[in-house]
């Protein structure tokens, strides 16, 4: 009996003893697709076509000529599945189809093998457009040339006009001072900026001025903090404070204030320690590298190694490539042309990074460059033996006070410090407890000779500080050699089942030669360094896309790739592909990679002063303002909204910068973790009314107020903020401490500039908030409320034991809690 | 909405979202849909009650948590071979214990197992009560864990992964079910009083999801929801008032812009929000008022007694929220650290006669009142830690036992649950499961589909991935021998 005869016969049996439920009606789309793109597409899709057969689209599986419709057993693609002999049976790896699955593929063929018209079939991958190199295409041409302010509007209004649709028209002034000062600086502006710019609504003007803003950096600082995954702590069992982390938040806020070219900013991020002109600042830059969450206590060490790496891998790869390369850990990638190998050599390239740590205590270094860092670690070396030889000395002073009987010690103490070499445990802990006070009880009573035997030490010690001062510590990684590690592609991800040896390598489908690796230097590899230049290569065609396109959805809340994480074949295509090409390559060779010149130009464009209203048409056929027809509204963040918050109530601190603050948090939100006493320290107002990038992100325990209103997963990079809409936001805002306490502060604000008349009070109140006057109708039913308020406050038992003032000011309270929750407060038009 | 999930998906890295679009919407233009799906905004569509994939047996789920680690040799688990080899040294293969602590000598259990019910299903004599129902329950004897630490292992207990960012089991139910009462949260989470569960807000985390889907804590005593109550000086008929005055100038607004076109449904949800927020106000204070019930019914679960009062509250609280349409509830027994939790270090016997003690009336309370009440056959209830105990002591001739991740038992009861069975079994010894081995991704792919969802197909698009909660590299299997 031959092969395909036994085959045959196998597929006859099959039939027979599965015939059990055959399907009634097959759905190619539903039954048929997916299960072939499980089993099948990784050897015959759109990566790779063994035979040269592709089985992801139904004419492909046609033309392959793998099936007869309406007849199951003629049909190649059912006997390759149905074959007993495992050098014949598909898949050749992993599991076969089940009996039910053979039985939906064996109906199907019956059935006819079906598919719908217009399925689409994926492109080879190296074709993909961001892998193309970025265009520089001519601006769009448009018909109504009166419209466009700057190049923006030109694509924009071409793509409407192709639609016969026209751009809504400008917002209004007061609305667009709003939107601008929110969106730069995330707070509202004041009345004083409000009445400046109705007079002369210049848009240029403003944006400059708020570029120029330190508010600036503070906002824009924590989008980029949402990219990085940045937190205070690593999470986990101790949630252990990450030493010194906020020297990175710190330099994020200046980096962006200085306007610093973005080129400059990744490669200070990847490679500050090894760049020719390394310094404090671009040291502590590299903490990038180490913000991901960290268990101390790993089930398994190699593992963890490897999860580390992960994480600055897969970050490193969305952050600036807009790659999910951590998708080829294990495997090739199943959608994108990225290989295991790829993975790997961008492992390669962070291998020789090392963690500070001690045992499960994470350490800080000084933020010193790598030759500074070997200078540091002689000086103190020489200062520890300095050190050493002091504790001598005054160990034996005391030891000779003592011995004369003019120590004034407690007898215990002076046993121990006698003991000298042979304290016991109890006697050890005593010294060092009271090591203070036997050093000043020596030092009051040393001669002459003594001191000058001390002071010769302490003057070097001086000496050495002074000659090399301490750079601040900071939170990073670093490598300890030159010589990196020898990496391998671990099979399966499996860091036990080692694969070939792989070198520091980029994506191979984004080159056509790899690029050069620098030669390591006296102390690092320089990989890093390397790795980071290519990504700033202006020939690179992802960098300057992604980052424009980040830019884009922080102005306009969405994006022109709309998954800005994710630029590769299962992201979204650009909305405006011909716009993301130009901004590009404007970025890049116009504007010197200046971020603040890429703002200015977004916001001065007629496409940023859009009203956000919508329109019937527009709105049911294009919902999403996909094409730009209007500046679409969005919800806030809550830093913008808590900011704002303290901004209306006047109690904004504008301390910038340093060690971060606490938030308040309720006593019962404390109550749920395990070390419920010392989790969180005691609420300090004026620090917390600090802006809320400076407010400590401990991953075991985020403040309720910012998670409950939809702060970003800090655990990994964060593309994106989600709006949601729950009541639990409802009961934050409404009965919250914080709203209830700025409420408070606001309405002794409003008493204060506004004075006792309700109107003035209430016109004050919507000014602050939402920059416009009440309407006729809102100053009735507000002043109206006031009065309700008031009568509910007389009838209180304890009315009595309130002035008047102190009623009123009650009941404006009330009212100020009402402002805060309005609808307008958080979704600026 | 993300329907994603109904897509069949096997293998880790499905299918595209765009192609999953084109199937799905034939004649929509293909990007306005797929932003429409990837949006989650309108309450309605993160926790509208949604569709199961196949019925369910269940519709609730309580989560039991023994938080520290119960010992399986002491309590479900009987191993005569330790009395046999009670004082030796252990010379089998498995690692054991956590982190270099002191490992002692193979030390046979205190407690006196019995075969109990009609089933002869052995459990220790630790739970007098919970033995009456041992006929609903069934063992899980060969559970095991990829960790020996407690934050690590309360993470995978809870979201499948020892790595902290990704969605809780509630939360995928969340996510995948809805909520059946729109005034109440559809995940609750209760603590112990002692502290919370290592690992803390990463054990009720909606990770990559939205936090619409994360975990409410809810307390047993006083207002059950942080910032549910009115603020100290204000009267309900301010606090009412203020929402009116709110919702007549967002509405107002709302019609300001609707003059000009269509309104924005982000806002009109959110107005829709401060009502249910009000609603909600009182529908939680009703759930946790355990005042209205009787006095029999407070003596059957232990609430003047204080040993059972806390978690008493909690489990009587649980039947209140379950009758009420909450879909999954995590009760943590133990909180903090040590001997504060199960995690019996230092003396295994006294700590787990004081866990056990405070747990089992109540639990038995709890299943007598579920099926009085009906609700049983609408329920299941998961019973266990975030790994075992070992068979040895910690310390030579000291009573504490360490962690053990290799085997450890849990049990499942209720709706569509074949009990009175132990299902599994570990070794000789009790160290290591080595019959039917259930890792904890097969344990939730089981919760999934008693709750009527295949783990297969419950999926969540994050980072290029269909992201599940049995992860997308273990091939996680139903636990069919507990099935009914």
């Amino acid at each position: 009996m031959n092969r395909s005869t036994a085959a045959t016969l196998t597929v006859l049996v099959c039939s027979l003893t599965h015939a059990a439920e055959p399907p009634k009606q097959v759905d190619y789309v539903r039954d048929i697709k997916p299960l072939l793109r499980n089993k099948c597409s990784t050897c015959h899709g759109v990566l790779k076509q063994e035979g040269d057969l592709r089985l992801d689209a139904g004419k492909l599986i046609h033309d392959g000529e793998v099936v007869r419709p309406g007849k199951p057993n003629e049909s190649e693609l059912l006997r390759r599945m149905t074959a007993t002999d495992k050098e014949i049976r598909m898949p050749l790896e992993g599991s076969p189809l089940s009996a039910d699955q053979i039985a939906l593929v064996r109906a199907w063929i019956t059935q006819g093998a079906k598919f719908p018209a217009g399925e689409p079939i994926a492109t080879s991958p190296e074709q993909h457009w961001s892998f193309q190199p970025i265009k520089s295409p001519p601006v769009a041409r448009v018909k109504r040339n009166t419209w466009p302010l700057n190049e923006i509007d030109h694509f924009v209004l071409a793509r409407l006009e192709e639609k016969g649709w026209t751009p809504n028209a400008s917002a209004e002034p007061g609305q667009l001072i709003r939107r601008a000062h929110l969106d730069l600086i995330g707070l509202p502006p004041t009345l004083a900026e409000q009445d400046k710019f109705a007079k002369n609504p210049n848009m240029d003007e403003l944006v400059t001025d708020l570029l120029n803003r330190k508010g600036y950096g503070e906002r824009y600082a924590r989008h980029w903090l949402d990219v990085v995954r940045y937190a205070d702590s690593n999470g986990y069992e101790r949630g252990a404070a990450k030493p010194e982390v906020w020297r990175y938040r710190d330099y994020v806020i200046q980096a962006l204030n200085e306007d610093k070219t973005f080129d400059h900013f990744i490669l200070e991020q990847l490679a500050g320690d090894e760049m020719h002109d390394a310094n404090t600042n671009t040291v502590i830059a590299t903490g990038f590298n180490r913000l991901g969450a960290w268990d101390d206590e790993p089930a398994d060490f190699a593992l963890d190694r490897f999860d580390q790496l992960d994480d600055i891998v897969n970050t490193t790869s969305q952050a600036f490539l807009g790659l999910t390369m951590g998708c080829a850990r294990c495997h090739n990638h199943k959608f994108d042309p990225l290989l295991q190998t790829d993975y790997y050599s961008m492992v390669a390239i962070f291998n020789p990074l090392k963690r500070p740590q001690n045992g499960r205590r994470e350490l800080s270094r000084y933020a010193a460059t790598p030759e500074l860092a070997a200078k540091l670690k002689v000086r103190d070396d020489m200062i520890a033996s300095e050190k050493a030889a002091l504790r001598t000395l005054k160990d034996s002073f005391a030891v000779a006070i003592i011995e004369a009987g003019e120590s004034q010690l407690p007898q215990d103490v002076q046993d121990a410090v006698l003991a000298g070499e042979k304290r016991n445990d109890e006697q050890k802990k005593l010294v060092a407890a009271k090591l203070a006070d036997i050093d000043k009880a020596t030092d009051s009573k040393l001669n002459k000779k003594q001191r000058r035997q001390l002071v010769v030490h302490e003057e070097r010690i001086g000496e050495l500080f002074k000659n090399l001062p301490s750079p601040p510590q900071g939170y990073f990684m670093f490598e300890a050699s030159p010589t990196a590690p020898i990496t391998h592609l671990l099979k399966r991800g499996n860091p036990s089942s080692l694969g070939e040896v792989v070198p520091p390598a980029v994506p191979r489908v984004l080159v056509s030669q790899q690029p050069k690796m620098l030669a390591p230097t006296e102390f690092t590899s320089r990989r890093r360094l390397s790795f980071a230049q290519w990504m700033v290569d202006p020939s690179n065609p992802l960098t300057a896309r992604v980052i424009v396109n980040r830019v884009w959805q922080w102005h306009f809340g969405t994006a022109i790739v709309r998954t800005p994480n994710d630029f590769g074949l299962i992201g979204e295509r650009p909305t405006h592909p011909l716009l993301l090409d130009w901004l590009a390559q404007w970025f890049v060779h116009k504007a010197n990679w200046s971020l603040k010149k890429l703002h200015h130009l977004i916001m001065t464009s007629r496409t940023y002063q859009m009203s956000s209203h919508a329109r019937k048409e527009q709105f049911e056929a294009d919902p999403d303002n996909l094409l730009l027809w209007r500046h679409a509204p969005h919800r806030l963040e809550i830093e913008a909204i808590r900011d704002s918050v303290l901004a209306v109530s006047g109690r904004l601190s504008r301390k910038m910068y340093g060690p971060p603050m606490y938030p308040y948090v309720p006593k019962e939100a404390l109550l749920n973790h395990a070390d419920k006493t010392s989790i969180w320290p005691a609420f300090n107002e004026d620090e917390a009314s600090r802006r809320t990038i400076y407010a400590f992100i401990k991953r075991s325990l985020l403040v309720p107020f910012l998670e409950v209103l939809d702060l970003c997963d800090v655990t990994q990079t964060s593309p994106k903020r989600k709006v949601t809409t729950v009541p639990t936001q409802a009961l934050t805002l409404f009965n919250g401490n914080f709203v209830i306490r700025q409420s408070q502060h606001f309405a002794k604000r409003l008493v204060r500039e506004a004075g006792e008349k309700p109107e003035d009070q209430i016109r004050l109140s919507l000014r602050l908030s939402i920059s416009r006057e009440p309407s006729d109708r809102e100053l009735e039913v507000m002043k109206d409320f006031l009065a309700d308020q008031l009568a509910e406050i007389r009838t209180q038992p304890n009315a009595k034991e309130k002035t008047e003032e102190q009623q009123r000011f009650e009941a404006l309270t009330q009212l100020c809690r009402v402002v805060y929750n309005l609808n307008e407060f958080v979704y600026p038009e | 909405m993300n329907t994603s999930r109904f897509v069949p998906n096997e293998t880790p890295c499905g299918q595209t979202r765009r192609e999953f679009l084109w199937q799905a919407g034939g004649g929509f233009t293909g990007l306005a849909l797929i932003d429409l799906l990837s949006r989650d905004n309108a309450f309605a569509g993160e926790l509208a009650a949604k569709q199961q994939h196949f019925p369910a047996k269940a519709k609730h789920c309580i989560f039991l948590f023994m938080n520290g680690g119960p010992s399986q040799v002491d309590t479900f688990d009987p191993k005569p071979a330790l009395s046999k080899y009670n004082g030796k040294t252990y010379k089998g293969k498995v690692k054991v214990g956590s982190n270099g602590r002191p490992i002692g000598h193979l030390t046979q259990t205190t407690f006196e197992f019995k075969n109990r019910g009609k089933s002869g299903l052995p459990i220790s004599d630790i739970y007098p009560n919970l033995s009456q129902h041992a006929d609903d329950l069934c063992v899980l004897r060969s559970m095991y864990t990829d960790t020996a630490a407690h934050a690590s292992g309360c993470i995978q207990m809870n979201t499948g992964n020892v790595i902290i960012g990704k969605p809780c089991l509630g939360s995928w139910l969340s996510y995948g079910l809805g909520t059946e009462n729109e005034n109440l949260p559809s995940f609750v989470v209760m603590t112990d009083p002692r502290g919370g569960p290592i690992g803390s807000a990463s054990n009720w985390s909606a990770g990559f999801m939205p936090a619409a889907y994360q975990g409410t804590m809810f307390r047993s005593e006083g207002p059950p929801l942080l910032n549910l109550a009115t603020p100290k000086g204000t009267t309900e008929k301010q606090q009412r008032r203020g929402l009116d005055l709110l919702k007549d100038l967002n509405t107002e607004y709302v019609n300001k812009r609707a003059v000009n076109g269509p309104v924005d449904s982000e806002l009109l949800a959110r107005i829709e929000s401060y009502e249910l927020a009000y609603r909600m106000q009182t529908a939680a204070a009703d759930a946790v008022d355990v005042d209205k019930e009787d006095r029999k019914t407070r003596d059957a679960y232990g609430l003047d007694n204080k040993l059972t009062a806390d978690f008493g509250r909690k489990c009587l609280i649980t039947r209140r929220l379950i009758e009420r349409g909450v879909r999954f509830i995590q009760l943590y027994s133990g909180g903090g650290h040590i001997e504060d939790t199960w995690d019996g270090h230092t003396d295994c016997i006294s700590n787990h006669k004081l866990h056990a003690g405070e747990t089992d009336q109540p639990i038995a309370a709890l299943i007598n009142d579920l099926k009085e009440s009906g609700l049983w056959d609408e329920t299941i209830i998961v019973w266990g830690g975030e790994f075992g105990r070992t068979p040895t002591s910690e310390g030579v001739d000291k009573p504490g036992r360490d962690h053990n991740w290799h085997g450890f038992s849990m049990w499942l009861a209720g709706a569509g649950i074949k009990g009175g069975q132990a299902v599994g079994a570990t070794d000789e010894l009790g160290f290591d499961a080595v019959e039917k081995r259930m890792h904890v991704s097969d344990l939730h792919a089981t919760i999934l589909h008693l709750m009527g969802l295949d783990h297969r197909r419950l999926t969540y698009f994050h980072q290029g991935l269909d992201q599940r909660l049995t992860g997308v590299t273990r091939e996680s299997h139903v636990i069919k021998d507990a099935l009914a």
